[in-house]
């Protein structure tokens, strides 16, 4: 059998001149048994490597590893500490500071100005129903005010007065009209 | 929620990351706990995912500057190579099946042997699998200093091979 393609290979592979692909086709021709004796040596670099590439952490070492991330996420769960005001954890009262805007710290009084602006609406739109009502009796009131002043004017006028203030004289009027 | 995401995102990387933290740190226990830390790393910088190219090249990154960290304080960088030589000559069993796993264990030993930057490289690469590009990314070096130290890599351990046809 001739094996000039894998020697060829073989100086290359020192020369690091093969390619991955080429590097494997070595290690399959050096995991079988019938390999020439003058190849032999470089057998056991390509099994050894095989040996060591089997190299694997004991069973148990997955199960630890997901604890200790299930351990080091509380943890860290804890020490970013209480999401909500005031959280009482394991008998200590743990109360997380915040800063306030201006605008935040108003928020409460929001509600009453709310209620406050609804209760202002609602009396001016009965307020404004019950002018309307006014409004449709004015030309009435009006009218009579008219005629009250028209009254006032007729008995303040002067001839009125002289009347009112010398009934002999209006008495003679009278006589003499007659 | 959360677990699901960690389970499909970060922990199949976990064997990936223990090969390369077992090739630097030379220490099972030590490179699982490298693993474990790079991997709570990983998962907690979540919310940097979108800011990274490639995650599995973070996670490398990560995982290796740890894993250099523990061979650094533990004074294990390299097992020197007169070690390597010295069980080379003590290959003296008859037995074929001894001698095979005598022989692993020089290669093993001989890519020990190599500097850290050589040995990961080679691991990327011949183990792994991965392109020169993805290497270089994740190793912070271009792709012609990559090709240069596996060359260095490959070459020390076909002579240490060769030594052992001759």
């Amino acid at each position: 059998m001739d094996y000039k393609y894998i020697e060829q290979l073989l100086e290359r592979y020192w020369e690091c001149q093969t390619t991955l692909e080429e590097e494997a086709i070595l290690r399959t021709f050096f995991r079988q048994e019938d390999v020439p004796a003058s190849l032999l040596p470089y057998r056991q670099l390509f099994l050894e490597e095989d040996a060591m590439a089997n190299e694997h952490l004991g069973k148990d070492f997955a199960d630890r590893m997901l604890r200790l991330v299930r351990q080091s996420g509380q943890a860290q769960a804890e020490g970013e500490g209480p999401s909500s005001v005031g959280q009482r954890q394991e008998g200590v009262f743990v109360c997380k500071a915040r800063r306030l805007t201006f605008m935040r710290r108003l928020r409460p009084f929001y509600r009453v100005a709310g209620l406050v602006a609804l209760l202002l609406s609602i009396g001016n739109a009965v307020q404004q129903s019950f002018t309307e009502e006014d409004e449709a009796s004015v030309p009435q009131m009006a009218e009579a005010a008219r005629i009250d002043s028209l009254q006032h004017i007729t008995i303040s006028s002067p001839e009125q007065q002289s009347a009112a203030l010398s009934p002999h004289t209006s008495d003679s009027l009278n006589a003499q009209a007659r | 929620m959360d677990n699901v995401s960690f389970q499909t995102t970060v922990l199949p990387l976990s064997d990936r990351l223990f090969r390369l933290a077992l090739r630097v740190t030379m220490n099972r226990a030590e490179a699982e706990d490298v693993v474990q830390d790079t991997l709570l790393r990983v998962w907690e910088r979540r919310s940097e995912w979108e800011q990274i190219d490639s995650l599995e090249a973070f996670a490398i990154a990560t995982c290796r500057n740890r894993a250099l960290d523990v061979a650094k304080r533990a004074g294990r960088n390299t097992v020197p190579l007169d070690k390597v030589e010295g069980s080379h000559l003590s290959v003296t069993g008859t037995q074929r099946a001894l001698e095979a796993r005598e022989q692993l264990s020089l290669v093993r030993r001989l890519m020990d042997s190599l500097p850290e930057l050589q040995r990961t490289i080679m691991l990327l690469r011949d183990i792994e699998g991965q392109s020169y590009g993805e290497i270089a990314k994740e190793l912070g070096i271009s792709e012609t200093q990559v090709k240069v130290y596996l060359h260095r890599a490959r070459s020390k351990v076909r002579a240490g091979l060769g030594i052992m046809r001759d």
